[in-house]
């Protein structure tokens, strides 16, 4: 397994590129020489818990917090140095930053008067990104009767009006319920790919990262720890942080005890465990899989644990079984589809393919 | 039963009592002064305040001084707001104390203060006079200006505070979404924060143009007889000619006043407020 943190990027990943970054609050250094490149085009996500520096990096890109060191270059041009006004980078803020002493209108137009635009000429274009986002019959209403989904395309028209050259959205649809959430996610992701639109999302919820963008930034303590497409990141995380924020895994810790032919053998709470990986015997090593990777069939090759049925959840699309180990660790198993014939409180041999274990080393 | 709505309008009972009996009925009385003649009602006191010359002077002065106090506190107090609505602890601190500690001082005190700095061998003359920008000491006590610099000194906080709640409230976002829109500082300030922030300046001018129109102790301690305000007059006239039909007359006219301001200014503010 490599222990790479940033993919390496080609060249025509260098739209946006964000060097060096280095930011501290009162001393406190929350963000330390992070690099970052987007293509032009990308969809981009910034993935990590609350407090890891998502924000951070979005407002110092858009130029409204100064970096301690660093450079922003956007299009080949180093921004680091321009006024956020200059920089010609719309934001779609978490709480969307509606004018709210202005109407619908008002608000998508500001960004074209405030480059100096006549009342009439912006009415076109008003009138085209209103409609953009189905909102043209809301044109004269004032925006604090509008609903959250409503705010929230009158800001994603009022950032695209103006044509940026990158889009910075920080948690867009973390106020939206669930359901207007997905539809919300769709909509906004063909409307951005439909204009060849750059943006960087922020999130906290790996679900709506993996959904709208091309690639993600997996962020923890002002770092990136993988930045690679949704599947490279769930398949093959490059850190037990990563494994762990995205996607459900079970983790355990153990020691490789012996390594033969690419296949090393971890002693751990529950027994041994094999993946395919060449670290030398002894060293100390995490180990996890993934849910719907698990069989309650294994074969004689298969990992194996034994686990008691704690609890079996019909979800519909899936059912999953909750298996406890006798070390009290907690196993899912998820299947497809509506299954039965399983009983709580039954002790069951579950399993999952060699390869299928992820496995990283651990400091001592 | 009563409905719940009705038990808990209950509550306003002792304070609507209170403002009843201590405040509307002495006022009412004293409203009707104005208008009993020797025999019934009549205009014929207001016809008299206002043909009169010096009436007219005071009352102009009155509204003048009101006016002018109000923009001096307002230019003032609104940037004041703005570094309090940035200040954190400890200077929030300090400004609140600056702004509140000289209420408690008493107009009295402040107003002598004033006289040592204003006085024609006061602090300012001798400064002024020492490096030579004046060859005579300047009269300020005694005059309209000085009044309208100590009575907005006074009433400051008055101006200040609600501005600066409003300020406090603003999401701090709208200005930065207005600087990522492409806006200079400029265009930012005039089409989102001064707007945000004019139900602030509506409210403070407001309790500063009602005070300022009905003060007494500073214009009696600052410009004194030679200046007479509209409060002054109303005291000369009860306490001096013993005319209770002029001063309840006079009473009247300033309570239509400070009445009018109520009322614009919380049509003002529920304009400015529907938008938002
Ligand atoms: N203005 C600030 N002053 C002090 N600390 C801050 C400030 N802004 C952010 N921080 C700190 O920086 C870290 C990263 O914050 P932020 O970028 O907002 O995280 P995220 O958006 O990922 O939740 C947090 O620990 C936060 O407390
Ligand atoms: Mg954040």
């Amino acid at each position: 397994m490599s222990s790479l943190t940033t993919e390496q990027s080609p060249k025509q990943h260098r739209y946006l590129d964000v060097v060096g970054v280095t930011k501290s609050f009162k001393g406190t250094v929350v963000m330390d020489q992070m690099n970052f490149r987007v293509a032009r085009g990308e969809l981009v996500s910034l993935l990590g818990p609350s407090g890891c520096g998502k924000t951070t990096l979005l407002r110092i890109i858009a130029g409204l917090l100064e970096a301690d060191t660093g450079d922003i270059v956007l299009g080949g041009r180093n921004v680091s140095s321009l006024p956020a006004h200059k920089r010609n980078i719309s934001v779609v803020f978490q709480n969307y930053a509606l004018f709210p002493h202005l109407t619908v209108a008002e608000n998508v137009a500001f960004g074209l008067r405030a480059r100096g635009m006549s009342k009439t000429d912006v009415q076109a274009p008003v009138a085209d990104a209103l409609a953009l986002v189905r909102m043209e019959s809301y044109a004269d209403r004032p925006v604090s009767a509008l609903s959250g989904g409503q705010q929230q395309r009158v800001a994603v028209a009022r950032a695209l009006v103006v044509s940026p050259d990158l889009l910075l959205l920080d948690e867009p649809f973390s106020a939206l319920d669930r359901k207007l959430r997905e539809t919300m996610q769709i909509e906004l992701k063909a409307l951005l790919r439909s204009r060849g639109i750059t943006a960087i999302f922020v999130t906290h919820d790996q679900e709506e990262a993996m959904g709208v963008s091309d690639r993600i930034a997996v962020m923890s303590n002002g770092k990136i720890e993988q930045f690679a497409e949704p599947s490279v990141l769930y398949a093959q995380p490059a850190s037990p942080f990563v494994m762990d924020f995205v996607g459900l895994s079970t983790r355990m810790s153990g020691r490789v005890v012996t390594q033969t032919d690419g296949i090393a053998t971890v002693r751990t709470a529950i027994g041994e465990v094999r993946a395919i990986a060449d670290y030398t015997a002894g060293t100390q090593v995490q180990v996890g899989v993934r849910p719907e990777l698990i069989t309650p069939d294994p074969t004689a090759e298969m990992n194996q644990i034994k686990v008691q049925l704690d609890d079996v959840m019909t979800l519909g699309s899936k059912t999953v079984l909750h298996g406890v180990t006798s070390g009290e660790d907690k196993f899912l198993c998820e299947l497809s589809g509506i299954r039965t014939g399983y009983t709580r409180g039954e002790t069951v041999t579950w399993g999952w393919a060699v390869a299928d274990t992820l496995i990283h080393e651990v400091a001592a | 039963m009563i409905a719940r709505s009705n038990r808990i309008a209950l509550l306003a009972v002792p304070g609507l009592a209170f403002l009843a009996i201590i405040y509307a009925l002495p006022l009412f009385l004293l409203l009707f002064k104005s208008i009993q003649g020797a025999e019934g009602l009549t205009l014929a006191s207001y016809i008299d305040f206002f043909g009169d010359e010096f009436n007219r002077t005071v009352l102009w002065r009155t509204l003048r001084v009101a006016l002018l106090t109000t923009l001096l506190a307002l230019v003032i107090a609104y940037p004041t707001a703005f570094a309090m609505a940035r200040a954190k602890g400890i200077w929030l601190t300090v400004f609140l104390v600056a702004l509140v500690l000289p209420m408690s001082l008493g107009v009295i005190v402040k107003a002598f203060a004033w006289s040592i700095l204003f006085r024609s061998n006061g602090f300012i003359n001798t400064t002024l006079q020492a490096i030579g920008i004046t060859d005579e000491p300047v009269r300020m006590l005694f005059t309209e200006t000085a009044l309208v610099i100590g009575a907005a000194n006074v009433f400051l906080p008055f101006m200040v505070l609600p501005i600066y709640s409003v300020i406090r409230q603003l999401n701090k976002s709208l200005p930065e979404a207005a600087s990522s829109l492409g806006a200079t500082p400029w265009f930012r300030f005039t089409r989102v924060t001064l707007p945000l922030s004019l139900p602030g300046v509506v409210a403070g001018s407001a309790f500063t143009f009602s005070l300022a129109i009905s003060m007494y102790v500073i214009p009696s301690l600052i410009v004194g007889e030679r200046q007479q305000t509209l409060s002054m007059l109303i005291a000369r006239s009860f306490l001096y000619l013993r005319n209770e039909p002029l001063g309840s007359t006079i009473s009247a006219v300033l309570l239509a006043i400070a009445i009018f301001v109520v009322l614009f200014s919380s049509w003002l503010a529920g304009r400015l407020g529907a938008r938002q």
